[in-house]
């Protein structure tokens, strides 16, 4: 048996599944003082419904570290930074305790500048007078040549061995400096914290005896085992909707392009699977008006939802943003946008004679009908989500691209349909698939599907390997592996990609998802001859291998 | 404030051969310093997405022997139609400027194409120009030609168009390809003036460049009132470049781009892949986005590694002094030449070299000395192929401000060509936007 837990911002969802069927669901509200406690509620909940049947694997999505970050409440850390030659050092304002550093490495991984520790010195001393504990380190280019980064932390661990020093390469591995400084210096933020947290969750598990896998779901729409999250806390971020989305992909199982509506209670999250893949944000998640490096689903969030309450104010109609409590439908005080297609399209669900009551006073307060202010409401929220819609469709068509043949082939979104899931998805998501003339799909675990994308999603691992033989040097990013090759003028791209599927063996080995590596495909093949005069004096490689995105094997679809 | 907006395509799948200078690595270096820099995620920044140019779009510009099919690749549409997009961007005011980083480059090419010429086929900013004259109807467009070779390509495709100010600074033609770009290559008859060629003896430095800016080019601009000033950014002239012998600097042409703000840059020339253009790249999106760029530097830079030539500031006062006196004497010389010629037509002949494809083509040309209008231009070309195959053509050419009568006469001069012993004949009526092939053997004609 499997269980998802989803715990979102309002409620906490949970599922326990079975050979294509949910057997138990829970739904509580979410303590956002106590993440822990709502989580293990819903699990216990869970565990009893299983009669102790076994448990193979708990998969968790958490809002923890996005709470941390988003009230500011990760630990005091200090940012060393090795800019380099550039940009001017204005540009970085990821925090006051910012401290530049001398040194340079360029593009092919050469140091043109060396560290003053002296000056390192000083920084350090600063940071020990301000308190600060933890320290990240990045370098422009350390993906390149890390061993300035080392060499820094080295020298901190020798005059204080009890700072806690996060370098870039070790955090991400691609390209763009300021995106890996603010990756690594959110990583160093809240490690402590969700080290904590994922110690008690495992001690609250033992307690439990429960002997299962434990796995914390991604922003990009896979898993990691508990263990291999202590070192990257930021991936757990938006996982509430990735988890969405792949469960909205897990009840479709096709290659369509689609729009993915996650109609929650205050939220709505606009998600596209094209050809049934989820799209990723082409800037990694933001934090905070901070581009990262990681890896997130492109999901646009309006602040609309089922139970976003209607009301009067100075004349006029206002829908939401705010929500007061569930729908007058389901025992809520006030009427809410659930209340209003309730009457509009006679959906009669839960109690429809409320949505109606409530609305008419409120119509009455308002000197309009009935039928007019359902109108309003109805369009209202129409136009919102189609706005939000296209103007994803917008921005995913005018992604860069690189080369001739993507731009020659490049296509049209063509919408094959909508997807709704959610809570209030039945009620909205099949009008809004009538306008805009597309079918609509709303299956009946739609209100559920978050928690059943945590449970049924396979572990996820994108490496991108880059070697230049002129230097004999490769990177890999993600892990911070590094290394030279046996014989640099013999390597060709099939060696290349050898080389990749060792390291990603290697890497996922470190995680603990070694057995997942035999899904994985290629999403990147580049090589560039080096010519110095006229002779080709190297080769650049660049390739990219994935075990993207998908589905554990006992995941067969559900029965309907 | 609007941002400044970035189009980069490095056509990672394109060379022109494996070992030429145009080839994939060519701006892999400069992906990696943008990308690291993160430069594309500031606000100051907008990034577009390359587009494709139509066969119309190169109409407008070339007479393609035998067609456009077969002189150009997909990558070509993508360069020029990425220059379009940026031209866009620009002109409808969505970005205060635009810089498009894109290759193949295109400044060598001209009006009539038999092959590849100085690594060009198609010329990306003269498409940029005249589909901007047509689609905006912008009248007068300045070119600053910044590549350290001479922009012969762009030269002729103005050469008779007192609209369209072209300006090329560039190591003197005597020391380097294409060998043109003299002083007094000033422009056609009806077109005196507005080609201005300004030769720099070699080693020339930052200093010597920005007193031409600031003393040639900055007046010119300023007295001609371009709608819009392109950059025709060749990063050739930095003292690491491979194929000339300038003494540029990545601090010289970000200083340089900030005073001359163009609306529009457009990559050209630059072959030193990894020593130049990563950093020159840099310094014009930061100057041209008005980012503090006095933090950038090439690694094995210092200030005062290079030294003007001696006696290069007179040398350069009298190309300054010359230049503008050209320039403000344009307007006399024209009406001179139009009271005194006898004969309504000028007429020319030349010959073109294409050093990648090794092609020699003749042209005779005959422009009309029109009293009211810049006239219409006639063009019969040979040249025999590397296929083999000889090829004479006739081409017609209206300009868009072509007055009534040289409009007619033009098409009727096509009308005649029609019946003349050239294998293609070809139209090119910018004023009605009509681009028409004749082939005179089975006497079909397509209209673009
Ligand atoms: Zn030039
Ligand atoms: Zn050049
Ligand atoms: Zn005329």
């Amino acid at each position: 048996m499997l269980i998802g837990i989803d715990v979102g911002g309002t409620f906490t969802d949970g599922v326990l599944f079975d050979d294509g069927r949910i057997l138990a669901a829970v739904k509580k509200p979410t303590q956002t003082d106590n993440l822990q406690e709502s989580l293990l509620a819903v699990l216990d909940e869970l565990l009893a419904a299983a009669h102790g049947t076994d448990i193979n694997r708990v998969v968790l999505s958490t809002t923890l570290v996005t709470n941390l970050l988003a009230t500011g409440q990760g630990e005091p850390t200090a940012l060393f930074m090795v800019p380099g030659y550039g940009l001017p050092h204005r540009a970085y304002d990821l925090t006051a305790n910012i401290y530049f550093l001398q040194g340079a490495v360029d593009f092919r991984g050469r140091i043109i500048e060396k560290i003053d520790t002296n000056q390192l010195f000083v920084a350090l001393q600063d940071v020990q007078h301000k308190g600060i504990k933890r320290i990240a380190v990045a370098c422009k280019f350390s993906n390149r040549n890390q061993s300035l980064e080392q060499q820094i932390r080295d020298e901190i661990m020798k005059i204080d061995p009890e700072m806690q020093v996060t370098i870039s390469a070790e955090v991400s591995g691609k390209l763009n400096f300021p995106r890996r400084a603010a990756t690594t210096y959110f990583t160093a933020m809240t490690m402590p914290e969700w080290k904590r947290f994922a110690n008690r969750i495992e001690q609250a598990l033992e307690a439990r005896n429960l002997d299962a896998e434990i796995h914390i779901l991604k922003a990009d729409g896979g898993t990691m085992p508990l263990a291999a999250s202590l070192s990257n806390p930021c991936e757990t971020i938006f996982s509430g909707p990735a988890a969405s989305t792949m469960g909205a992909t897990a009840l479709s199982r096709d290659r369509l392009n689609s729009v993915v509506v996650d109609i929650g209670g205050t939220t709505t999250d606009i998600s596209l699977l094209i050809s049934g893949e989820p799209l990723y944000a082409s800037k990694g998640a933001r934090i905070d008006k901070h581009f990262t490096h990681i890896n997130a689903f492109a999901v646009r969030s309006i602040a609309l939802g089922g139970d976003s309450v209607i009301r009067c104010r100075d004349n006029s109609i206002r829908v939401g943003p705010m929500r007061i409590g569930a729908a007058a439908c389901f025992g809520g005080d006030e009427p809410t946008v659930t209340d209003v297609f309730n009457v509009y399209h006679e959906l009669k669900v839960g109690d429809w004679n409320r949505s109606r009551e409530l609305l008419t006073t409120l119509a009455e307060s308002s000197q309009m009908s009935l039928q007019s202010l359902c109108f309003f409401v109805v369009e209202t929220v129409m136009e919102r989500l189609k706005r939000s819609i296209s103007d994803m469709f917008t921005e995913w068509e005018n992604e860069p691209a690189y080369k001739v043949w993507e731009v020659v082939h490049r296509r049209k979104f063509q919408l094959d349909r909508i997807i709704g899931i959610g809570a209030a998805a039945h009620a909205i998501v099949p009008i809004l698939a009538a306008e805009i003339g597309v079918p609509g799909f709303v299956h009946h675990y739609a209100p559920v599907a978050n928690a059943l994308g945590a449970a049924v999603v396979r572990p996820t691992l994108a490496l991108q390997l880059h070697v230049d033989t002129a230097s004999n040097l490769y990177t890999v990013d993600s892990g911070g592996l590094t290394g030279t090759l046996p014989d640099p003028r013999k390597f060709q791209l099939t060696d290349a990609k050898v080389l990749a599927i060792s390291c990603l063996e290697e890497v996922s080995r470190a995680r603990g998802i070694d057995k997942y590596t035999v899904n994985a495909s290629f999403f990147m093949e580049e090589q560039f001859n080096m010519i110095r005069g006229w002779d080709r004096v190297g080769k650049i490689f660049e390739v990219g291998i994935q075990v993207a995105p998908g589905f554990i094997e006992e995941y067969q679809g559900v029965s309907e | 404030m609007k941002p400044t907006g970035i189009l980069f395509f490095p056509a990672f799948d394109w060379a022109i051969s494996p070992t030429h200078p145009e080839r994939e690595e060519r701006l892999l270096y400069t992906r990696d310093q943008i990308f690291e820099e993160g430069i594309m995620d500031m606000p100051q920044i907008r990034e577009y997405q390359p587009g494709l140019a139509t066969f119309k779009d190169i109409a407008r510009v070339h007479f393609c022997v035998p067609d456009i099919e077969s002189q150009i690749t997909e990558a070509h549409l993508v360069s020029a139609g990425s220059a379009l997009r940026m031209a866009d961007a620009v002109v409808t005011g969505e970005v205060k400027n635009g810089f498009a980083i894109i290759r193949p480059p295109g400044h060598h090419s001209m009006t009539v194409v038999h092959g590849n010429r100085g690594f060009c086929n198609i010329n990306n900013e003269a498409i940029m120009v005249e589909y901007l004259r047509h689609k905006y109807g912008l009248k007068r467009i300045a070119i600053v030609d910044t590549d350290v070779h001479h922009g012969d390509g762009t030269q002729e495709i103005f050469w008779d168009d007192p609209d369209v100010l072209f300006i090329s600074f560039h190591q003197d033609g005597r020391t380097l390809y294409p060998g043109s770009g003299f002083m007094d290559e000033n422009g056609g008859p009806m077109a005196y003036g507005t080609t201005i060629n300004i030769p720099l003896s070699p080693r020339t430095t930052d200093e010597g460049i920005l007193f031409i800016l600031d003393n040639l080019v900055m007046p010119l601009l300023e007295e001609f009132k371009p709608d819009l000033v392109v950059n025709s950014a060749g990063q050739d002239n930095h003292y690491s470049d491979p194929l000339a012998n300038m003494c540029f600097t990545a601090q010289g042409y970000a200083r340089l781009n900030q005073r001359l703000k163009p609306d529009i840059a457009v990559l050209e020339g630059g072959y030193s892949v990894e020593s130049a253009l990563p950093y020159i790249n840099m310094g014009l999106i930061m100057a041209m986005a008005g980012i503090d760029f006095s933090n950038l530097k090439e690694p094995d830079y210092s200030p005062n590694k290079f030294k003007e030539p001696a006696g290069n500031r007179e040398a350069l006062q009298r190309i300054v002094d010359t230049q503008l006196r050209v320039f403000r004497e344009r307007e006399e010389v024209i009406a001179r030449t139009r009271a005194k010629s006898d004969r309504p037509f000028r007429m020319e002949l030349r010959n073109i070299f294409y050093d990648t494809d090794y092609i020699h083509e003749q042209q005779r040309v005959e422009v009309r000395l029109c009293p009211t209008c810049a006239g219409f231009r006639t063009i019969v070309s040979s040249a025999r192929h590397p296929s083999g195959r000889e090829y004479t053509v006739g081409c017609v050419s209206i300009p868009f401000r072509a007055c009534t009568h040289c409009r007619e006469e033009g098409q009727a001069a096509y009308q005649t060509l029609q019946r003349s012993n050239n294998q293609l004949v070809y139209l090119q009526n910018k004023i009605d936007d009509d681009y028409r092939v004749t082939d005179t053997r089975t006497q079909q004609e397509i209209k673009l």
